[in-house]
C-alpha cells in the first residue's frame, strides 16, 4: 500500500481578455485547478467535477504536508465513485473564487490593489466559460461526464445545455435549475450579514481587517440550511459545553458552538466579496431561461448553444436526497423534466438520507454505487 | 421481491411499436425495458421505488426514475408515452383506478398484466385450507405479502368498462402453456394471468 495520494493546485495564466456576459472585461485571468488520474491516449476519460459555493480546485487527495484531502476525497479516488484508475478527474475554482482562481481579491493589475467592488458580476455562465478555456488547454474535445452538488450541478448543466457536443453525460447531485424565493431569501441575509459589517466598507477592506464577523454570521445562516432538523436534534440537541457560562450570551450550546466553529473557520478561508459575488451568481441562475433567451451569446462563448439538438441521447443522472430542504426533491425532479424535454435520458434517484443537503459531501455509499454504475454503463 | 415475469415478454414485444416511447412502471431490474430497447428499439424509462432495482437499471444503462406509482404520475405531461406498461405489478397498488387513468393520460395505450384470483387452484385453497395468499405467485403469508389487491380477470374487464377503458388485445394464459386470444367462456375459473393492451374509449 502506497502513501496518501499527493496533488498540488496549479494555475492556468489565460492571457487575453475574458469577456463577462455582464459586460464587463478582464485584461487577463487565472485559472486553479488540479488533476487525478491520468488522461487517456485518445483522450476520451476526462470528467470535469464542479465545486459549490465554498468549494475549490482541491477536490480529493492531499496537498502536501496536510492533514485533511480535498472537499470530496470520498467520491474522487481510486476505486471510488469518480475511479482514478479509470478516469482523469478535473476540477478547477470558479472564476469570481477565492482559491487561485480570478476574482475580487486578486490584484486588479491597473490600479495595483485589489478588485473589490470594481470586479464585474460574475454569472454561472461566466464560470463555465473560464473552464472552457483550461479544457482547451488540454486539448479535450469530449468529456465522459461532467458533474457537480448545489451550485456544481448548476455548473455542469449550463455547460452541458451550452456546449452539448463536449460531453457525453452530466450529473447534478442536490441541484436546482433556478433558485427559490426561499433560497435567494437565504443567501440574501448571508450577504446583509457581510454588507452590515462596518469593516466591509462597501468592499475595501483588503489593506485592514476583513468583515468576519459579517461572513462568519452569513456562514452560520448556511450550516443551518445544509443539514435536516433531525440531524441537528439529534447531533446537538440541547447539549451544553460549558455549563458555568461566566458572561451572558456567550455560546454555551453545542450547537452554538459548532455554528461558531464553522463560521470562524470560513472566515480564515473565504474572501468576503467573493461569497457576495457567487451567491449572486447562483440567486441569478436560470437555465431554462439561459439557454433559450436571446442574449445567450453575450460575453465570452460564440459557439454557445448552437447545438442544442446534439442534447439528443446524452445521458443524464439527477440526485436529489429526501431530507434536504434546501435543494429539496421536488427541485431535482424539476431538473429531470426539463432535460428529458430536451430529450436527455435522464434518470432520476432520490436517495433517502437525514444528512439534509450537505449529503452530497458526508453520505457518499449510495450516491457512489449509483454513480460508478452510471458511469461504466457509459461505456 | 416480487419478480416480473418474463413470460409476458414477448407479448409486451410483439404489442409495442418499433420506435416508440414506454414507461414502464415497476420496471424492477430493467429487464423488460432492456429487452424493448435491444429489440424494439423503444425510448424507454423505467418507473421504480426501490433503490436496489433503481442501482440495477442504472447499470444496464437504463433510463429510470424513482418515483412512487400511485403518487408520482401526476409528473408527466398528457401523451408522454405511446405505451404505458404494468406488468404484474397492479396487485401491489393503492388505488387502480387512478393509476389506470394516469397511465391513459400519460400514454396513448397501457398494457397491464394480472394474475386471476378466480383461477380454480386459488378458488380450491381458498375453499380447502382457508388461506388466501398461495406459496407460489405471491408471497409468503398474508402479512409479507406486497399484493394488496386480490382480483379475478372478469372483475378486472368489468372494470375496465366502468372507467371507460376499452381491451384492444389481450391474452389469457392457461395451464400447460396455453395462451388464448379471446377469455373463452370459463376464463375467470381456468386462466391463471392475463395481459391487456387498453385505450381510452374514444
Amino acid at each position: 500500500m502506497s502513501g496518501p495520494s499527493i496533488v498540488r493546485t496549479q494555475i492556468l495564466p489565460v492571457d487575453r481578455p475574458f469577456k463577462f456576459e455582464s459586460g464587463g472585461i478582464l485584461p487577463r485571468i487565472e485559472i486553479a485547478y488540479e488533476t487525478y488520474g491520468r488522461l487517456s491516449e485518445h483522450k476520451d476519460n476526462a470528467i470535469l467535477i464542479e465545486h459549490a459555493l465554498s468549494g475549490d480546485a482541491h477536490a480529493a487527495f492531499y496537498h502536501e504536508g496536510d492533514k485533511k484531502p480535498g472537499w470530496w476525497d470520498c467520491m474522487v479516488g481510486s476505486g471510488k465513485a469518480f475511479d482514478t484508475d479509470r478516469y482523469f478527474v478535473i476540477c478547477s475554482n470558479i472564476l469570481g473564487g477565492c482559491k487561485g482562481t480570478t476574482g475580487p481579491a486578486s490584484i486588479n493589475p491597473d490600479t495595483g490593489k485589489p478588485f473589490g467592488l470594481t470586479f464585474p458580476p460574475v454569472s454561472v455562465r461566466d464560470m463555465v466559460e473560464a473552464q472552457r478555456i483550461l479544457l482547451k488547454s488540454f486539448q479535450i474535445e469530449k468529456l465522459k461526464c461532467i458533474a457537480g452538488g448545489s451550485m456544481g450541478g448548476m455548473q455542469a448543466m449550463q455547460f452541458f445545455c451550452d456546449y452539448p457536443s463536449q460531453f457525453e453525460s452530466f450529473i447534478s447531485i442536490a441541484s436546482a435549475i433556478k433558485h427559490s424565493a426561499q433560497q435567494i431569501a437565504f443567501n440574501e441575509v448571508g450577504r446583509r450579514a457581510v454588507m452590515a459589517d462596518p469593516r466591509w466598507n462597501d468592499g475595501n477592506y483588503y489593506d485592514g481587517i476583513a468583515p468576519e464577523g459579517g461572513l462568519s454570521v452569513a456562514r452560520m445562516i448556511g450550516h443551518i440550511t445544509y443539514i435536516s432538523e433531525k440531524m441537528m436534534q439529534e447531533k446537538f440537541g440541547r447539549l451544553k459545553k460549558d455549563r458555568d457560562s461566566r458572561a451572558i450570551f456567550r455560546p454555551s450550546f453545542e450547537v452554538e458552538h459548532y455554528l461558531d466553529y464553522q463560521g470562524i473557520s470560513f472566515v480564515k478561508r473565504f474572501d468576503a466579496n467573493s461569497y457576495l459575488y457567487i451567491t449572486n451568481a447562483v440567486d441569478n441562475f436560470d437555465l431554462m431561461a439561459s439557454i433559450s433567451a436571446k442574449e445567450r451569446f453575450r460575453g465570452q462563448g460564440r459557439e454557445r448553444g448552437m447545438n442544442i439538438g446534439e442534447l439528443r441521447s446524452k445521458k443524464g443522472l439527477v440526485i436529489s436526497f429526501t431530507s434536504d430542504w434546501l435543494y429539496p426533491s421536488s427541485q431535482s425532479k424539476d431538473i429531470v423534466r426539463l432535460f428529458t424535454a430536451l430529450n436527455v435520458q435522464v434518470s432520476y434517484t432520490d436517495i433517502a438520507t437525514e444528512h439534509g443537503h450537505d449529503a452530497f459531501l458526508t453520505d457518499y455509499e449510495k450516491p457512489s454505487e449509483i454513480i460508478r454504475g452510471f458511469l461504466a454503463s457509459l461505456g | 421481491m416480487y419478480k416480473i415475469p418474463a413470460q409476458n415478454f414477448p407479448i409486451i414485444e410483439e404489442w409495442v411499436a418499433p420506435g416508440s416511447r414506454v414507461l414502464d412502471l415497476g420496471c424492477g431490474d430493467g429487464s423488460l425495458l432492456d429487452t424493448l430497447i435491444t429489440r424494439k428499439k423503444v425510448d424507454g424509462i423505467g418507473v421504480e421505488i426501490s433503490h436496489e432495482m433503481i442501482l440495477q437499471c442504472i447499470q444496464k444503462g437504463i433510463c429510470v426514475y424513482q418515483a412512487d406509482i400511485d403518487k408520482d404520475l401526476s409528473e408527466w405531461a398528457d401523451s408522454s408515452f405511446d405505451y404505458v406498461i404494468l406488468n404484474s405489478t397492479l396487485q401491489v397498488i393503492t388505488r387502480p383506478y387512478s393509476v389506470i387513468n394516469e397511465m391513459l393520460r400519460v400514454g396513448d395505450f397501457a398494457i397491464i398484466s394480472i394474475s386471476n384470483f378466480g383461477y380454480i387452484r386459488n378458488r380450491i385453497r381458498v375453499l380447502s385450507q382457508g388461506k388466501v395468499s398461495s406459496r407460489i405467485r405471491l408471497s409468503e403469508s398474508w402479512h409479507d405479502t406486497p399484493v394488496l389487491r386480490f382480483v379475478s380477470l372478469k372483475e378486472f374487464r368489468s372494470s375496465l368498462k366502468e372507467i371507460g377503458v376499452e381491451i384492444i388485445d389481450a391474452r389469457y394464459f392457461f395451464p400447460m402453456n396455453m395462451t388464448t386470444r379471446t377469455p373463452g367462456p370459463a376464463y375467470n375459473l381456468l386462466a391463471r394471468e392475463g395481459i391487456f393492451k387498453l385505450r381510452r374509449i374514444q
